[in-house]
């Protein structure tokens, strides 16, 4: 029987699964190598008080305790040496039913459940993301200063590039991290996103000059809240990965789908709401630092947009966001485009709903409006979608 | 003849496995042609290209395992409710404990479980393929949801009913992975569909395409496996308890479909054959065929008359712990107690990091064993044993070292088909080694076995064979016979041409025979062509040692023959083709009266018979 004995964790199996676990009899330390070979006592077949399947099993303790069928112990046996002339010294025909009797006599208690290993973490952060999450906001910022400082031509050509590059900077941060779009999925939203954002820096001010017929608010650009989304990329995928950290913890505690919904349904509208506090904070300090406005509400309910729908496309659901997306965008343009042809002649009532809503709310509230739907739409199929748990089975940004 | 190899993460990738014994094959049988199907494992298998492939390969398809295109087919109402029937039928069965008590209660489970697996299988297989979408509904969260009922189900395995939604992920997900074959568009008719065989070169997921050509079009399945995947499967395999009892259970049932399926199986020795018939494999449908290795590299050390050290032993192989080179270097020590002359090479290089850490543990033990001994051997001076590689100055190459040793010693504790011994056998050295894998099947009687992590018999055997060259030389000229019978390339592609032509000449005709308008031809099949019967007289199975390799030897007859128009008309070719199976050219029963043997479409078992 010493022949079956196993040295060491020398195995051919995979590093830190299978074989290596399967070393046997816990005093000998890992790594040992027996020197001194000892000489071969029979196997215990004169048929004594020993059972020899006995101390076979407690041998291969680990392996046994391990199983779920016979044929994995077969397995693991065969690669500890056994052959079949071995499990004929255990009075069996070969190591197959060797196997079976010692799957069988495995004491299983039904009871305690069998012990699990600790989940592999989910990736770190490099670090690399996490960084360059702030590429946008310092772009912007750059940008919006230099728009600033300079007039006339040289502006536009700032303007034209600092968009440019924001624009860069954004595809660059996301193509990384927790909001990547994983492999096989196609982001639709990317034209009705600039859209959007360009409506934002822009809206506003064309939509005053229309119903106003005042030809200087026609190119007042609204940077605060552009510049805040920006730099809201960073706090945006700072939540996303906490989404997706959190959501890994709970997939490995949670015992059915139904928990894990439950349990996570409540994360990630906390998840929104921690983003939603951030971005307000920072139009804030936006607005106090450029003197503009207050808080505009557009502007929070563009962010909450923007965030749902990319979380959405990040896990798979590309399908849903594209096409809010593209309504909302599609409205704005339309409101504005209503306004404007409500100057031609008898066309005037074209502009009544658009006016009605600023008369009442102001002009801002035409993007809060289209982009507040366009959010609780996505919101009521994220709380539907990112609760599956399938969503969550590859670490989005990791794939 | 048309062959469909199908490979997994093998031939004609550069990097593939069995690649070799493919690439042999193939050049080998170059009268029959062959389209290689293959399924990759990763980015860099398919960036690393592919082997120069001979003209007889007419084509190659190739499909990546690592990673599936979703197709964008969102499943429809009808579909959906398909495809959950289907997976639920599925999950159900892995979930299923199925322990009945008696043993034939337990062979009758066996059956109805493995007709539920395999019914949902195909059912799967059948949505793929006339709706797509089969990669996202594996994904979605209906299959995970299908997978809990399942595992909370009344009767379902102990450990499945423990599995928690990490687990429940994990096997969708691999479950995904594992049935990406069944998406692929090879099994229409200018593919899979029309070739007159499948060749799986290795069972499990390879063979997954050859089981769906041959549900949709009955091309007869051929299964050669030279290790066995499912052992595989479970030495590899880790995670919780539940996760490995779920894969491990569609693993072996597929597995057993794959053996249920199949025409014939041929595994590469007798442990992967015991593995199979374990697993249900029906024992005249399997055939032993030993691979065959290159033999004109050792003809010369073969061939000529022995000129090594009569005292020294050579070890050959790769350097890692299961080759348990500590016990042969304890045994070398006492066969230095017995012959002061005795010299040890070792040659071989490290594998792995592991195999690096074995090897200088392994010199600090010759160091240890055999301290400076310039005193006692005067010429060498040096230690006794000696660590080399292949390319150094001393061994330029395998011939050399083995033909440097009087004896050949295998110290192994787990081994497969032990490469090393065979050649050794064909460079004519008598051999040492250990009962472990398939050595004692390959040496036969022309070396001395020991049992494994025993040095002193080993060192007793090697003490046997230096001391007797008159045994030493008829030993090693028994062992270079031996091998040039069983391991030769010429062997094992004559035994698969032979395979060929017997599967195909009993594969009954479904194909719709046509005339030369292309119209459909009634009776153009003979009524008996359908009617499964057995055409030669079954013989009792001779099995074993000796008929290792020679097929034909053995004889087939249980459910597989089926006699045909074609297979007739092809018969008296046969004759003379198939060894061992005299009767076939004289005795046929079932004669295809009134069919012109052109008409029957399948002009392949004639035009093969000719040759």
């Amino acid at each position: 029987m010493s022949e079956l004995r196993w040295d060491g964790p020398e195995m051919s199996g995979g590093p830190e699964c299978g074989l290596s676990r399967l070393d046997h009899g816990s005093s000998r330390p890992e790594g040992s190598v027996r020197t001194s070979p000892e000489p071969e006592p029979a196997p215990a077949s004169g048929g004594g008080a020993v059972d020899p399947v006995k101390a076979l099993m407690h041998r291969h303790r680990v392996l046994c305790e391990r199983a779920v069928d016979p044929l994995e112990i077969a397995a693991g046996l065969e690669a500890h040496g056994v052959t079949d002339r071995t499990a004929a010294r255990f009075r069996h025909r070969d190591v197959f039913s060797l196997a079976e009797e010692m799957y069988a006599r495995v004491p299983r208690d039904p009871e305690t459940p069998p012990e699990r290993r600790p989940m592999p973490p989910a990736s770190a952060p490099s670090g690399g993301w996490a960084v360059l999450a702030l590429l946008p906001g310092a772009l912007c910022a750059a940008a919006v200063s230099g728009v600033r400082l300079t007039h006339g031509q040289p502006r536009l050509v700032v303007a034209a590039a600092g968009a440019l590059a924001v624009a860069l900077g954004l595809r660059v941060a996301l193509r990384r991290g927790p909001l990547r779009v994983p492999l096989g999925t196609t982001g639709r939203g990317g034209t009705w996103t600039c859209w959007l954002i360009a409506y934002a820096l822009l809206g506003d001010g064309l939509l005053v000059a229309g119903l106003t017929d005042d030809p200087d608010g026609l190119w007042s650009l609204a940077t605060a809240p552009v510049l805040a989304l920006a730099l809201s990329c960073a706090p945006a995928l700072w939540c996303a990965h906490l989404l997706s950290v959190r959501a890994r913890r709970k997939i490995v505690a949670s015992r059915g789908l139904a928990d894990f919904a439950d349990s996570v349904k409540p994360l990630l509208l906390g998840v929104l709401a921690l983003y939603l506090c951030a971005l307000v904070a920072l139009l804030a300090l936006c607005g106090t630092v450029l003197d503009e406005s207050a808080v505009p509400a557009g502007a929070v309910a563009l962010g909450a947009l923007l965030l749902l729908a990319r979380l959405l496309t990040a896990h798979g659901f590309p399908h849903a966001p594209a096409v809010v997306l593209g309504a909302a965008a599609l409205t704005e343009t339309g409101a504005l485009a209503s306004v404007f042809a409500s100057r031609l002649p008898g066309c005037s009532l074209l502009a009544v709903p658009v006016r009605t809503v600023t008369d009442t709310w102001g002009p801002g509230a035409v993007p809060t409006l289209v982009c507040g739907i366009g959010a609780l739409l996505l919101l009521v199929h994220a709380t539907r979608t990112l609760t599956r748990a399938s969503a969550h089975a590859r670490p989005p940004g990791v794939t | 003849m048309r062959i469909g190899l199908l490979t997994e993460g093998g031939y004609p990738y550069v990097s593939g496995d069995a690649r070799l014994w493919c690439d042999r094959l193939v050049r080998g049988l170059e009268r029959h042609e062959f389209d290689v199907y293959a399924l990759s494992r990763s980015e860099q298998q398919e960036d690393e290209g592919w082997v120069p492939l001979p003209p007889q390969v007419s084509r190659v398809r190739t499909a990546p395992l690592w990673t599936a295109e979703d197709d964008g087919v969102v499943h429809g109402r009808r579909a959906r409710r398909r495809f959950a029937e289907a997976y639920g039928e599925l999950a159900s069965v892995l979930c299923s404990a199925g322990t009945p008590e008696s043993r034939e209660a337990l062979k009758a489970a066996a059956g109805l479980e493995a007709d539920r697996f395999s019914n949902a299988l195909y059912s799967l297989a059948e949505l793929a393929r006339e709706e797509g979408g089969l990669v996202g509904a594996l994904r979605s969260e209906a299959a995970v949801h299908t997978l809990e009922r399942a595992c909370r189900a009344p009767g379902a395995l102990g450990a499945a009913r423990e599995a928690r939604v990490a687990d429940l992920l994990t096997v969708a997900g691999h479950l995904e992975r594992a049935l990406r074959p069944l998406s692929l568009d090879w099994y229409e008719n200018g593919g899979l569909g029309s070739v007159d065989l499948c060749h799986a070169a290795a069972g499990g997921v390879a063979a997954l395409p050859g089981l769906l050509a041959a549900h949709f079009h009955g091309v007869p399945l051929l299964v050669t496996e030279y290790g066995v995947p499912l052992r595989a499967h479970y030495l590899g395999t880790c995670g919780d308890a539940p996760v490995r009892a779920l894969l491990a259970a569609f693993h072996r049932r597929l597995t057993v479909e794959v053996y249920r399926r199949a025409a014939r199986l041929t595994p590469g020795n007798t442990h992967a054959r015991r593995w199979q018939e374990r697993c249900g494999a029906d024992r005249a449908k399997i055939r032993t065929v030993y691979p065959g290795m290159e033999v004109s590299r050792f003809a010369e050390v073969g061939e000529a008359p022995e000129s090594a050290d009569p005292h020294t032993l050579v070890w050959v192989g790769r350097v890692e712990p299961a080759k348990d080179l500590i016990s042969l270097l304890h045994a070398f020590a006492e066969v230095r107690g017995a012959e002061p002359k005795a010299r040890l090479r070792i040659v071989g290089a490290a594998a792995g990091d592991e195999g690096a850490a074995y090897l200088g543990h392994c010199r600090a033990l010759a160091a240890q064993l055999f301290p400076h001994e310039a005193d006692r051997v005067p010429a060498a001076g040096d230690n006794p044993v000696s660590f080399e590689e292949i390319g150094d100055p001393a061994v330029p190459d395998l011939a050399v070292a083995y033909a440097s040793g009087a004896v050949v010693v295998l110290s192994s504790v787990v081994e497969g088909f032990p490469t090393s011994l065979v050649e050794a056998m064909f460079c004519g050295r008598p051999t040492v080694s250990t009962d472990a894998g398939a050595v004692v099947e390959v040496i036969g009687g022309t070396g001395l076995v020991v049992p494994p992590r025993n040095p002193k018999a080993l060192a007793e055997a090697c003490v046997a064979l230096l001391r007797a060259p008159e045994r030493r030389a008829r030993l090693g000229a028994a062992a270079r016979a031996r091998a040039l019978e069983l391991f030769t390339v010429e062997q094992n592609v004559a035994a698969f041409r032979d395979l060929y032509l017997e599967i195909v000449s009993r594969t009954p005709v479904r194909k719709v025979v046509l005339d030369q308008a292309g119209e459909p031809l009634p009776f153009g099949a003979p009524a008996e062509a359908h009617v499964p019967g057995r055409w030669t007289e079954p013989r009792p199975a001779a099995g074993g040692l000796g008929a290792a390799g020679g097929l034909g030897v053995t004889d087939v007859a249980d459910g597989a023959g089926v006699a045909s128009g074609a297979s007739v008309a092809g018969g008296a070719g046969l004759g003379g083709v198939v060894s061992g199976r005299p009767r076939w050219a004289v005795d046929t029963p079932v004669r295809s009266t009134g069919t012109h043997p052109a008409a029957t479409g399948e002009p392949v078992p004639a035009g093969e018979g000719a040759r």
